[in-house]
């Protein structure tokens, strides 16, 4: 996983079915320190985070877990998702 | 997932029966500092994004220009196999695919502080 912060959020439609209806947010990652790494990350968002936010984003089948807990979801399309929104870091 | 714009097309003539047909796309990922704050219309006030390329499948017919959505891994695999039956794995040998054409991104906050 990633930790980063959401900066904002994607429209498209002209897109795959498995993404109709999901919520696309743009997250810039940070590094250890905090600091902006550069990287953006666009992750489907079910926990209704918002802009300014710090979130962690799971890739993978961890990813897949925070739509539809598995074994039964290899059907989904996502491949990175919102997985917490952060309170603290140290 | 990470946002991009097309850069341009690849064709190769040697590949596995199961890609024969695909269309091959390079995409050129945006990273924080090409894209402005404020409303940024797809395809006009971004700047031209800095990364290296990345070869994806293209089922949505985007083009040279387009800002896209591109998944790795499973979730790319699913989305070139629309007609996948339930249970069923995909079994295209590709990891990268465009899974969104963008009409709009909106980037509201500065990140550094």
């Amino acid at each position: 996983m990633i930790r980063g912060t959401v900066v904002g959020q994607v429209w498209a439609t002209r897109k795959a079915r498995g993404l109709e209806g999901r919520k696309l947010l743009v997250v810039a990652a940070r590094d250890a320190e905090g600091r902006p790494t550069g990287r953006l990350v666009v992750a489907v968002d079910v926990l209704d985070a918002g802009v300014g936010e710090d979130v962690t984003v799971a890739f993978g089948s961890g990813a897949r877990n925070v739509l539809r807990p598995g074994p039964e979801n290899r059907d989904l399309l996502c491949d990175a998702a919102v997985a917490a929104i952060v309170e603290g870091a140290g | 997932m990470f946002l991009g714009r097309v850069a341009g097309t690849v064709w190769s003539t040697v590949k596995w029966p199961e890609t024969r047909g695909l269309k091959l796309l390079l995409v050129r990922p945006y990273r924080l500092g090409d894209l402005a704050p404020g409303a940024v219309r797809a395809g006009a006030e971004a700047s031209e994004p800095t990364d290296d390329l990345v070869v994806c499948a293209d089922l949505l017919d985007a083009g040279p220009g387009d800002d896209v959505l591109v998944a790795f891994g499973h979730a790319a695999r699913v989305a070139v196999s629309e007609k996948l039956a339930p249970g069923a794995k995909p079994n295209v040998p590709i990891d990268a695919a465009v899974v969104a054409v963008v009409d709009r991104v909106e980037i509201e906050s500065e990140t550094r502080r």
